[in-house]
């Protein structure tokens, strides 16, 4: 079976986020990015399940925020082909238009499985995952912590709220969200990534038609101000005990 | 006086002497053909870029072997047992030699003799007192195996339990080697003093006292037959011997020399870089070719002497590794597949026999390689020259091709992959420790200075060691040392990166510093880091990165001497112990420049039992500290504090490098010793004394 994995790009948290003058998006021009870890999760799922049953790890990427780098990594930890999706997708892109770029590609490829990242740090929502069922017209499965093979069929762990996990058959073609993958997703030696950078052919494929209705957009982008500080109480047991009960006090 | 000489084959018909030769050639054929198979074997290894200077590596490693040098370092008994049978063996051997020459050559050929007159009574005593070196040598070899059985040759794996696995063999082999040489030694005099009988005991053969000595107690036994029979014991112990010697540990005579002329003096400092062809399939060791004959001829130069065993604080920990057996293990790998079982499945099954076991993960197994702390201390206590640690870090490189390892492990290569620094920080925090200080330390890449202080991982992120970092940085102002720093241009120096077995990462990081290093102008580089030292200077230069580099110690020496430094008080209140880094001692050998500066300091100084070049590692090295430690069953910093608390009155534990710092303040605490024993960087104490 052939398992396409969309990679996302998003930005480091390490690094400290400003917002651009205009307040409705990141101050792009420092950001860092990094691939989305629940990305790394479906590829590591996907390479998982590849290695046990056969097929081909097709990993995706738009073209965007040094998207080369997220599919020669991909490549370098043995997926089987690397397309990037070329378009305009400056700055923030819709979660709507992500999916319908993606879609269009994914139409053009042989392919069984979808497995997504269930969700990223700038698309929290974990909307891209369903939206690209929706326009692929296939079942969707979200928060998926394990994927097994079930003769035609998969048999799919879900995780519900609660420490409950359910288990859903489902028949391919299929976009799951990939919550975790069922190891750490692996570590690839720099040498191989090099290696792949010289050696791996990255394809392009254009992402064609992507004008879909939005509906939405943002119109202020901000830090949330500082609330209340915690008051540190110090000083001797006796002390703190006094200060603590003079506090209650005022409150009542 | 009747002319002096000997006999050889005294009242020998000439069908026996026919015989002598006959055994005699085809057991020397026996051990042409052993050490042609060694010399195959090791002709299937990689290349190893060893036959440099040649000259002076076949001297220096004769006077190693001539001194047995290598066998006194902190073994005086072995030392001197070893010396008496080595120097036993080599002076009979000529002997012998010279008795063939003699009789089967100069006698022959020129009838003329050698051994008469004057020179043979010399030679007589000469052979006589060497072969009692010998004697004594061996039976001091026995006494300390039967009797003393010191813990270095305690067979005992630390990875496997003893129904696992026998060293029946190993133990077959030593008691084998011991006895066979005492017996032909032993043997040897019982025949000089028979022969002396037999020839009705001229007086001149007093020149061989021991034979001469014998041959009082047997001169009244039918000593021609006897000595006809031993004369043949010994004769065919000797040649059996002869056969024996490339099938069993004595063959370390032949392959241990060659092992001490061909090591490299900087093993385990500067680590073999991978060729590009080999990157190709992969940093690691897959197969037997992949090692390189040197690495190869290490498994066999091995004695199973058991040092670096003693001597390795995994093994010590309880971890599952002793380098001892490692190097053992993967001898035996080494030769099953040359063995006869892999040359039939090869011929005969195509190679389809038996699936082989991994190299690194199964014949090693991926624990032992991860428990390695890179310390060093196997390396330097070999007798030979086995370089264990290049070989566990070819190996490591293939789990790390292959992505085994632990998490932690894993997290901290992708933090330096990305950030360039262990810690997961932004590159743009890595001078944030600078924002205490009440002045601005220069930046190298803009303004030339004297020094560029290269500052390191732990040094720069952590927040303990950030406040020796500091002192540093103000002891260094307040006597107005011309220094910079590279600020967020610097990146971790990837010595423990390398010696993880990340190869690309280590070479990325390299070409980053390198870059960063050559847009600054400065003259020296200094660090307090001892493992950014090792590798700034034995290994950067390799990727054309030359520079002087100094280790902080060694630079307030140099500060001190030129008067730079003062100390104006005397510490004479504490009583004070030194761990010596392994980066610093052992591979930097930079052992005096702490201690000058401790006894400039006026403390009462004492010596922990294992000390300078022999210290003990804290565990942190080689990713040691990235790595889960908990189950190890005695952590080597604990031990270690608990032999500096053998000092009676102890009250610090002085270091001088971030992560010893780190280490040996969690130790202290975790071991309950808190109370009995502070830990400070040396810096602490020049800033206190100044």
């Amino acid at each position: 079976m052939n398992i396409i994995v969309p990679l996302r790009q998003v930005p480091d948290l390490v690094e400290e986020l400003e917002i651009e003058s205009g307040g409705k998006d990141l101050d792009r021009e420092w950001l860092k990015f990094k691939v989305n870890e629940f990305d790394d999760h479906a590829l590591e799922e996907a390479l998982c399940f590849k290695e046990d049953h056969g097929g081909q790890v097709i990993a995706i990427a738009l073209d965007a925020n040094d998207a080369d780098k997220a599919l020669y990594a991909a490549a370098a930890k043995g997926a089987d082909r690397v397309i990037k999706i070329t378009g305009n997708f400056e700055g923030q892109v819709a979660s709507r238009t992500a999916a319908k770029a993606m879609a269009n590609v994914i139409a053009q490829l042989e392919w069984n499985m979808v497995f997504a990242g269930v969700q990223a740090v700038d698309e929290r929502d974990g909307q891209v995952g369903v939206l690209l069922a929706h326009f692929l017209g296939v079942p969707h499965v979200s928060v998926v912590t394990g994927v097994s093979n079930n003769g035609g069929t998969l048999e799919i762990h879900k995780e519900y709220g609660g420490g409950i996990i359910a288990e859903f058959e489902v028949a391919p073609p299929v976009v799951l969200g990939i919550q975790a993958a069922r190891q750490t997703p692996r570590y690839v030696p720099v040498a191989k990534v090099r290696r792949a950078m010289r050696s791996t052919d990255l394809e392009e494929m254009d992402a064609g038609d992507v004008s879909v209705n939005v509906g939405s957009q943002v119109t202020r982008m901000y830090k949330p101000e500082a609330g209340g500080r915690a008051e540190m109480l110090e000083g001797s047991a006796e002390e703190v005990a006094a200060k603590l009960a003079e506090i209650i006090r005022s409150k009542v | 006086m009747e002319q002096a000489t000997r006999e050889i084959f005294m009242n020998f018909p000439v069908w026996m002497q026919v015989v002598f030769y006959v055994i005699g050639l085809s057991t020397s054929a026996f051990f042409i053909y052993g050490f042609w198979l060694r010399i195959k074997k090791y002709r299937r290894g990689r290349e190893a870029g060893r036959f440099n200077n040649l000259v002076g590596r076949f001297f220096k490693a004769l006077g190693m072997m001539a001194t047995n040098a290598t066998i006194f370092k902190r073994d005086t008994y072995a030392g001197v047992a070893h010396w008496l049978i080595f120097w036993g063996f080599v002076v009979l051997f000529l002997g012998t030699v010279t008795v063939a020459v003699d009789h089967d050559f100069l006698e022959l050929v020129f009838e003329y003799r050698l051994l008469k007159g004057s020179f043979y009574l010399w030679f007589s005593l000469f052979l006589d007192v060497f072969g009692v070196f010998f004697i004594v040598g061996l039976l001091m070899m026995i006494f300390r195996r039967g009797v003393m059985h010191p813990p270095q040759l305690d067979y005992r794996r630390p990875d496997l339990p003893p129904e696992k696995y026998s060293r029946a063999s190993y133990k077959k082999d030593d008691k084998t080697f011991l006895w066979l040489l005492l017996i032909i030694g032993l043997t040897g005099f019982l025949i000089e003093g028979l022969r002396i009988a037999a020839e009705g005991m001229p007086a001149f053969e007093k020149w061989s006292p021991v034979g001469w000595l014998i041959a009082g107690w047997v001169e009244n036994l039918p000593v021609s037959t006897l000595h006809m029979y031993t004369w043949w014991f010994h004769a065919v112990i000797v040649l059996v011997f002869i056969a024996y010697i490339p099938f069993s540990k004595a063959m370390h005579m032949l392959v241990d020399y060659a092992n001490l002329m061909f090591v490299d003096d900087l093993a385990a400092r500067r680590l073999p870089r991978v060729t590009e062809e080999k990157m190709k399939e992969g940093m690691g060791y897959l197969k037997l070719e992949d090692f390189t004959w040197k690495e190869l001829l290490d498994f066999d130069a091995c004695t199973k002497c058991g040092r670096c065993h003693a001597a390795c604080p995994a093994n010590a920990s309880g971890a599952p590794l002793s380098p001892r057996d490692l190097i053992l293990d993967l001898r035996t790998f080494a030769n099953e597949k040359l063995g006869p079982k892999e040359w039939f499945s090869q011929v005969f099954l195509n190679g389809n026999g038996k699936k082989d076991k991994a190299l690194a993960g199964g014949v090693i197994k991926k624990e032992t390689l991860w428990s390695c702390t890179t310390c060093m201390a196997c390396v330097e206590a070999c007798p030979v020259g086995i370089e264990h640690l290049t070989s566990i870090v070819n190996l490591r490189r293939t789990l790390v091709d292959e992505g085994e390892m632990e998490d932690s492990l894993q997290d901290a290569l992708m933090n330096i992959g990305d950030y360039g620094n262990s810690f997961g920080q932004s590159e743009r925090m890595r001078a944030k420790w600078t924002k205490d200080l009440d002045f601005k330390i220069k930046d190298a890449r803009k303004e030339p200075v004297q020094y560029l202080w290269f500052v390191g991982d732990y040094a720069s992120f952590d927040t303990n060691v950030q406040q020796m970092t500091r002192k540093v940085a103000n002891l260094f102002h307040s006597i107005g040392l011309n220094f910079g720093i590279l600020y967020e241009a610097e990146k971790n120096a990837g010595n423990d990166v390398r010696r993880i077995g990340e190869e690309g990462l280590f070479e990325m990081l390299v070409e980053d510093n390198s870059e960063a290093l050559k847009d600054a102008q400065f003259k020296e580089i200094i660090t307090t880091d001892p493992h950014t030292l090792n590798t700034l200077k034995y290994e950067y230069p390799e990727f054309g990165a030359n520079y002087k580099v100094l280790h902080y110690t060694e630079l307030l020496c140099r500060l001190m001497d030129e008067g730079k430094l003062k100390i104006s008080k005397k510490l004479n209140q504490y009583k004070v112990t030194y761990h010596d880094p392994c980066y610093l001692g052992r591979y930097n050998r930079q052992t005096e420049a702490p201690r000058r500066l401790l006894e400039a300091l006026g403390v009462d100084f004492h010596e922990m039992r294992r000390c300078k070049e022999n210290s003990f590692c804290c565990g942190a090295g080689g990713g040691r500290i990235w790595m889960d430690d908990s189950k190890l069953e005695k952590r080597p910093s604990v031990q270690r504090i608990e032999e500096a608390l053998e000092i009676d009155g102890v009250n610090l534990f002085v270091v001088a490098c971030p992560k010893d710092y780190t280490m040996f303040s969690d130790a202290v605490k975790t071991s309950g010793n808190e109370d009995k024993l502070a830990v400070k960087d040396i810096i602490e104490l020049v800033e206190e004394a100044l």
